[in-house]
């Protein structure tokens, strides 16, 4: 058991001291001095310059100058901001949660539909609905997410005037950060506004979480489906309907549980193109969160913004993908063997 | 245990469908208003830029003039002055201020006193004296005021008592009322600057600003929004709103998706080519105002072929006006026939001289000799309002000389290297405009056509006369309105026989509100006011 935990730590540390030589070589190839690359000063006085030099030893090696990298980054240093002269440490802290709420929001959708969709899908013996379920699920997982965007935004925001297209809530309500997380800050505020505030921030991450949910969503629908037939055709469900099981037991006592392993898989497989989709969704509907945070960035060459952006979306991924899986192992019976394993 | 698992699952639907009703009650929205603006502010304080989006955010909100406009622009109010005299010679102004004039606190400052003569001294001496403590605290300057030479043009203030200031002035100046009155002559707080200047941080009167507004300034968020909260001891009239909300929106398309969502109610800058989607959304309603601005074609008057004033004449009769209008305006400009537009007070309707007219064109240029003739038009590639887009009027423009047997090239630089090379005049023509910085008629020429404004390279048309200079200064000595009117009348006269430009179009001001939202007035010049901004009652919708 510890052995596979210190294993996948190796690989977590592994994994992430790479990304961040990728990191650090792309840093020294910015078009700009590599102090200014690395603090976001541009106009260093005569201490600050001492000071950055002296924090990244600038005047060692490579290799000094990477094992500091790595030192400033991971104590939290992540400079200052190009263009806001802001902490970016302080930037990312802000728009961190609006990301977390937004894909936590969005997975909630795909696995709360998802799931039973895919039950209900396996249960059909009746090939044309097994066909059109597969065709839609097809055609969702293959949308392009910006065009899904725009379109609902146009639907259902500009033609039906329904629901709001941009940003987490209206402005005019004024809500104290605590979590920075909007639905749960709203209900936590202490003004008389709090429930229409509440209400509104659920309208607005509506559009945006179901059009993030559709790629993980539609995965889900697949992949349960075709687990839940794998595992109704194996003899244990076999001997509970010997025994006089009702289906609704059998199908979540019994069956699902089993069926979710894979479904569990996936997700992990998932995240990295989550998590481009994510910048994208949070692009077209003004989420301040990461990925905009980020792609303003871009535009506006902040370079310290940009790889404060690179390294926490890489490393939450690297994490949470090792996560996964540690819990997918966990979890699951058939693995659990390799954890006592040598 | 078993029996608890098994009701666990309707128990959660129930509490989750009990908390959607209760969500779903009537929604109790702050009393305030949303304004989706074009950009972040440079600062909070008026004096130091000229930039449209800083003068929105900061002049009208946050502080008070000597004097206002009255409504309809012609003449002068009460602000933190009650009352003002002119002395006989036009050389003193002297000022009775209001009391018991509060200004705002912030967590850095709270007053101490009221308002009186020393705030207003420190407001312009700031300006003017290059030795104050506060003079270079402004790194851009005070744009405004150099281009008026407003340091020279007032020797003096002097303060009689706390209520009561005179100004010294130089010499006669006929804008110095309208000047003062502009966006830009805001006033400051002395007691905060010194006790920031004490602090060792004097930047702060400038961005955390306190003023005398309607509105103070609770938070500024970067790129994002800035909250204003309504001044309860404000000296005039309340704000009928509690708070307004600046919503940072750089995308044209954005602010309009915005809009039609409710997420604003008042929207900055709406593009002409946006009309048809904002027809079709009830809710939406479209504000126009005849705006101080004018769009011209200027003619390099030093380069030949177009140094000939027939040529001039032949070219202004070609172009069809009517068509531009249509197509670059959408129809929500007026026709220009002078350099002054119809919410001048000094505008005098006359009948366009320069009327459409192809053949009378050919029979010019005939008459001049000249065949053959091909030049460049130089379009600005950015929008304006007073040109949202200067490249298709100049494509027009170019098809409609074209009918004339004249040949046209246009030519367009990116923004910053077109001003340069703007300067360096080897332009033959340039299709630019003008945007009002007060209600002075003087505004339209002295800095367009003068003399002076050739030396400063701003007179594009590279042509000045003496005459049309003495009319100027004639007119900027004389204080009768109607006098003035005359005079300015004269002027265009000149410019019509000379034709050193042809006038196209005067864009009106468009603003995009939602019905709910009454909006009094909005002004033909300078920024935005909120101070008078309603929110109507709807009925709530099912």
């Amino acid at each position: 058991m510890w052995r596979y935990l210190i294993r996948r730590l190796n690989l977590f540390i592994a994994t992430s001291i790479v990304m961040m030589a990728v990191l650090f070589f792309a840093t020294g190839m910015f078009p700009v001095e590599k102090g200014y690359a690395l603090t976001g000063i541009q106009f260093p006085t005569e201490e600050q310059q001492v000071q950055t030099v002296e924090d990244y030893k600038l005047d060692k090696n490579q290799f000094s100058q990477f094992y500091a990298y790595v030192t400033q980054r991971l104590s939290g240093n992540l400079g200052i901001s190009v263009n806001s002269q802001q902490d970016v440490a302080e930037e990312l802290s802000a728009v961190l949660p609006a990301s977390f709420e937004l894909s936590l929001f969005a997975g909630c959708i795909a696995v709360f539909f998802g799931v039973p969709l895919g039950v209900l899908a396996s249960l059909s013996s009746s090939k044309p609905v097994q066909r059109s379920i597969l065709a839609i699920t097809l055609t969702g997982y293959s949308i392009p997410v910006f065009w899904l965007g725009l379109t609902l935004a146009l639907w259902f925001g500009v033609q039906l005037e329904w629901l709001p297209i941009s940003g987490q809530i209206n402005l005019l309500y004024e809500i104290e950060p605590v979590t920075r997380i909007m639905l749960i800050d709203t209900l936590l505020s202490e003004s008389s506004y709090s429930m229409s505030a509440f209400k509104d921030a659920l309208l607005h991450i509506i559009l945006p979480a179901v059009t993030l949910a559709v790629l993980p969503f539609t995965v889900v629908i697949r992949i349960t489906r075709q687990a839940m037939v794998t595992v109704m055709t194996q003899t244990y469900i076999r001997a509970a309907e010997a025994r006089g099981l009702s289906t609704y037991r059998i199908l979540i006592r019994h069956a699902l549980p089993n069926a979710l392993i894979p479904v569990l898989k996936a997700f992990g497989l998932m995240l990295g193109s989550f998590a481009s989709y994510g910048i994208i969704v949070e692009v077209i509907f003004a989420w301040p969160g990461v990925g905009s945070w980020l792609i303003n960035a871009i535009y506006q060459r902040d370079y310290t913004v940009i790889q404060a952006g690179i390294l926490s979306v890489s490393l939450l991924i690297i994490f949470l993908s090792i996560m996964i899986e540690l819990l997918h192992t966990t979890i699951n019976p058939i693995n659990r063997k390799e954890l006592y394993a040598d | 245990m078993r029996v608890i698992r098994e009701r666990w699952n309707p128990l959660a639907l129930l509490c989750l469908l009990s908390f959607l009703v209760t969500a779903c009650g009537e929604l109790n929205v702050p009393s305030g208003i949303v304004y989706c603006s074009e950009g972040n502010p440079e600062t909070f304080n008026p004096q130091l830029i000229t930039s449209g989006t800083t003068i929105d955010a900061s002049s009208n909100q946050l502080y008070n003039r000597l004097i206002d406009y009255n409504d309809d622009s012609s003449d002068y109010s009460a602000a933190l002055a009650t009352d003002w005299a002119v002395s006989d010679d036009g050389l003193q102004y002297r000022f009775t201020l209001r009391q018991d004039v509060q200004f705002h606190y912030n967590n850095l400052f709270s007053p101490s006193r009221n308002f009186n003569a020393d705030d207003v001294i420190f407001s312009f001496a700031r300006i003017i004296n290059t030795e104050h403590p506060y003079h270079l605290v402004s790194r851009t300057g005070y744009p405004f005021f150099q281009s008026i030479d407003f340091a020279n043009l007032v020797s003096k203030i002097e303060k009689i008592n706390d209520y009561e200031v005179v100004f010294h002035l130089a010499n006669k100046d006929a804008s110095f009322l309208s000047n003062l009155a502009t966006d830009f002559a805001v006033i400051l707080s002395a007691e905060y600057a010194a006790q920031q200047l004490a602090a060792g941080t004097p930047e702060n009167i400038d961005y955390f600003a306190i003023g005398t507004g309607p509105f103070y300034l609770a938070e500024y968020a970067k790129n994002e929004y800035i909250r204003f909260k309504r001044n309860q001891y404000y000296w005039g009239e309340q704000a009928k709103i509690d708070l307004l909300v600046f919503d940072i929106t750089r995308k044209s398309e954005a602010r309009l998706a915005k809009i039609i969502t409710r997420d604003c109610q008042v929207s900055a800058l709406p593009k002409a080519n946006e009309l048809a989607v904002i027809n079709k959304h009830k809710h939406l309603e479209l504000r126009t105002k005849p705006g101080l601005n004018v769009a011209f074609w200027a003619f390099n008057t030093q380069k030949p072929p177009l140094d000939d004033v027939r040529v001039r004449h032949a070219l202004a009769h070609a172009v069809d006006k009517q068509n531009i209008l249509n197509v670059v305006y959408h129809d929500t400009a007026v026709a220009a026939s002078g350099m002054l537009p119809p919410a001048s007070w000094a505008y005098t309707e006359t009948e366009d001289a320069k009327h459409y007219d192809p053949e009378e064109a050919k029979r010019l240029l005939k008459e001049a000799g000249v065949t053959n003739l091909s030049f460049d038009i130089w379009a600005m590639p950015v929008v304006r309002i007073y040109n949202p887009n200067a490249l298709k009027t100049a494509e027009l423009i170019q098809a409609d000389l074209a009918n004339i047997g004249v040949t046209v090239n246009i030519v367009s630089y990116d923004w910053s290297v077109f001003t340069q090379k703007l300067i360096s005049s080897e332009y033959d023509s340039v299709l630019i405009g003008w945007n009002a910085d007060n209600t002075d008629p003087d505004n339209f020429f002295t800095p367009l056509l003068s003399c002076s404004a050739l030396e400063s390279n701003n007179n594009r048309s590279r042509w000045c006369s003496t005459e049309l200079d003495t009319l100027l200064s004639q007119a900027k000595e004389t204080l009768s309105k109607p006098e003035r009117k005359r005079l300015y009348k004269q002027a265009e006269k000149i410019i019509h026989e000379q034709v050193p430009l042809v006038n196209i179009a005067h864009a009106q001001k468009l603003l995009l509100k939602n019905t709910n939202v009454s909006i009094k007035n909005v002004n033909p010049y300078g920024g935005m006011s909120f101070s008078g901004v309603e929110l109507i009652k709807q009925e709530v919708q099912p």
